[in-house]
């Protein structure tokens, strides 16, 4: 396990890469990036607990680009599996049948259909009874796997599958992380791929704690979100420059934001890269939507700032 | 009955095309069988779908093994062994490919028996791989001989309902234009008779060997068998890092790879893994020396001398 010191730099970051190519993700999945990322870090001593969305079809056998354990479960009970997990690895070091040294991490791997949806009861229950675990939700903001309809993590305005009309989707994304830091778990993180030493730094910090750790990852979806699939990092750096996800961490009940764009980009350099949002922009710009995505997050940053 | 196999990459229409075929025949009279191959249905992918008419119930099912005419809606995918598009073809088969090269090309190329026409890339209504898929129902419906002009303009209206007007009637226009341009050639898709099941080949099955019921579950054993999967085949554009530009910065290319298919060599030069790149040209974006560069896959390949 790596403890947080180990990524002072960009060069520090991991330049083998451990999870296997090949899987059935499309080109430019931003989801995948994170994943990457995250498991070059965390290693093959892991146990990944999967509810149905996208990165189901990572394993499918006879293939699996793991190299370590991985368990599929329903919908909405991954943390719950994720406790069957844990307990029975318990029982066995208890046993002497596996030592201390060969204990496994295990970590839930959802999406935002189930962490802010329908998992979200099964988290909570985790959360209280203090599992030893990673929740890692790859948030595309929408049901990705079957045809992007919206989801609770959906931002206002955007076109789905399911919201398909001149105004888009009329409901907000769920404030996740703040339900999430309520529970007043071990440790919460916002993270991107596009932001590489963040992420690193803040799953080392994870894997250094025990209890339930939670981290949320924005996943730039080209076929969900419609762009080039090119784009795909550069839309997650537009996200965090325009203050659309901000990079923070809670620990030690405190929220600390790890990112503070100096000078925050207008929100339209980030919707503008989407097909998602087109409809703001043609046949006519529509401005009041426009000038409300963007009252909403200078507010936030403004209490960020002034509290 | 007829047997229509169609191949192409995900995000060119395929199933689509087979869906309004299926539709024209259904419209038409026929007994219908229509379905895509399912597997990952991602962009660049290869994708396979069948259409089935006849004008007795079919009782045959799955792949369509000896097809009369073949569909390829990306030329690019011709030499892909994994596309295996010339399986199971014979001297009646008719092969319909979107392609700039003369059909001679082709036909000398792969030493193609049957006859095979090729629509061109760049012509007027085929701006986007999408209406490629498109402009090849339309032919494939007029080589048939037997789905009217109206029919398939119907089944096309049902079929498009999904897409917005502008977008619908550009698909359908592909279609239709394309189907008047096969008025003039002679060359028909002839259908073939029912085959009896006994004389299909036998697939090449794997034998597994029974094991006790704790170790039945479809546990993996091995790590990173995903790496069997060659997903480079997806690509239609090759990312290529001219090492004398690149100044290892602190491997931008490597860390944001979303496939992980750049490593770094011992004298610190990242490489990439054509056999799994998908082509979507993240590090093209982000390398900050502009060392990496796309060619088109096809080109790519010539330059490197690959038969692929
Ligand atoms: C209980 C239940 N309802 C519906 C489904 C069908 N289903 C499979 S994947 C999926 C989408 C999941 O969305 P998300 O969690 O955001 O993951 P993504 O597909 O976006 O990666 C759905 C609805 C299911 N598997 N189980
Ligand atoms: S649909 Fe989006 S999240 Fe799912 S594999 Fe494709 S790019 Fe990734
Ligand atoms: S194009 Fe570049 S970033 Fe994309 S898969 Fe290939 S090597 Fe990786
Ligand atoms: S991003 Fe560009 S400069 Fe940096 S290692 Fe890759 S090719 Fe070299
Ligand atoms: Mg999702």
């Amino acid at each position: 396990m790596k403890s947080t010191t180990d990524f002072h730099s960009k060069r520090d970051l991991p330049q083998k890469h451990i999870l296997g190519t090949g899987t059935p993700m499309c080109p430019g999945c931003g989801g995948l990036a994170a994943l990457h990322e995250i498991y070059d870090i965390m290693g093959e001593k892991t146990v990944f607990v999967n509810a149905a969305g996208c990165m189901t079809l990572l394993s499918v056998y006879p293939f699996t680009p793991f190299r370590g354990a991985w368990l599929y479960t329903a919908m909405a009970s991954a943390p719950a599996g994720a406790q069957g997990v844990r307990d029975a690895l318990d029982i066995l070091k208890v046993k002497g049948a596996i030592k201390e040294e060969d204990d496994l991490e295990v970590i839930v791997l959802t999406g935002d259909g189930s962490a802010y949806g329908m998992g979200i009861s099964a988290t909570s229950g985790a959360i209280d009874r203090d599992l030893d675990f990673i929740y890692l939700c790859y948030d595309n903001e929408g049901y990705g796997n079957t045809g992007h309809q919206y989801s609770a993590a959906t931002p206002h305005g955007v076109k789905t599958a399911t919201s398909k009309g001149s105004r888009g989707y009329p409901g907000f994304k769920k404030d996740l992380f703040s339900i999430w830091a309520a529970h007043k778990p071990a440790y919460v993180a916002t993270i991107i791929a596009a932001e590489p030493l963040d992420l690193a730094q803040k799953i080392a910090k994870a894997s250094s704690l025990s209890g339930p750790r939670l981290l949320l990852a924005l996943a730039p979806c080209p076929t969900g979100w419609s762009f080039d699939p090119s784009l795909s990092i550069e839309i997650g750096k537009k996200a965090v420059q325009t203050g659309v996800w901000p990079l923070k961490e809670y620990v030690d009940g405190k929220v600390v934001h790890t990112k503070i764009p100096k000078k925050r980009l207008p929100v339209e350099e980030y919707l503008k890269l989407q097909g998602r949002y087109d409809h703001l922009f043609h046949p006519h710009r529509d401005t009041k939507t426009l000038q409300e995505i963007q009252d909403r997050i200078d507010a936030y940053w403004h209490k960020v700032t002034y509290s | 009955m007829y047997r229509i196999r169609f191949h192409g990459r995900g995000g060119q229409g395929v199933k689509t095309a087979s869906r309004i075929l299926g539709r024209a025949f259904f419209n038409q009279g026929y007994a219908v069988q229509d379905a895509p191959r399912y597997g990952a249905e991602r962009r660049g992918a290869p994708i396979f779908a069948y259409v089935r008419a006849s004008r007795t119930p079919i009782y045959e099912r799955g792949i369509i093994q000896r097809p009369d005419c073949v569909v390829v809606v990306d030329d690019t995918l011709m030499p892909v062994p994994a596309a295996a598009i010339l399986q199971g073809c014979e001297k009646r088969t008719l092969v319909l490919l979107v392609s700039d090269l003369p059909a001679e090309q082709w036909i000398q190329r792969l030493h193609i028996q049957g006859n095979l026409i090729c629509l061109p890339k760049a012509g007027e209504g085929r701006e986007s791989p999408f209406l490629w898929g498109m402009a090849c129902v339309g032919a494939v419906a007029r080589l048939l001989g037997v789905l009217s002009r109206e029919v398939l303009s119907d089944a096309l209206r049902q079929e498009l309902v999904t897409l917005d007007k502008a977008a619908a009637e550009q698909s359908s226009n592909t279609a239709l234009d394309s189907f008047d341009e096969m008025k003039a050639t002679q060359i028909q898709i002839k259908e073939s008779s029912v085959a009896a099941a006994a004389t299909y080949p036998p697939p090449h099955w794997v034998d597994m060997a029974m094991e006790q019921g704790p170790h039945t579950a479809p546990a993996i054993y091995a790590a990173a068998t995903s790496e069997k999967l060659a997903t480079g085949l997806w690509r239609t554009q090759r990312p290529v890092i001219d090492h004398t530009i690149c100044n290892r910065c602190w491997w931008l290319c490597s860390t944001f790879c979303p496939e992980g298919a750049i490593h770094v060599d011992s004298k610190g030069f990242p490489q990439i893994d054509y056999a799994h790149c998908k082509g979507c040209l993240v590090c093209v974006g982000q390398c900050p020396t502009h060392a990496i560069q796309a060619l088109a896959e096809q080109e790519a390949s010539r330059l490197s001398g690959e038969e692929r």
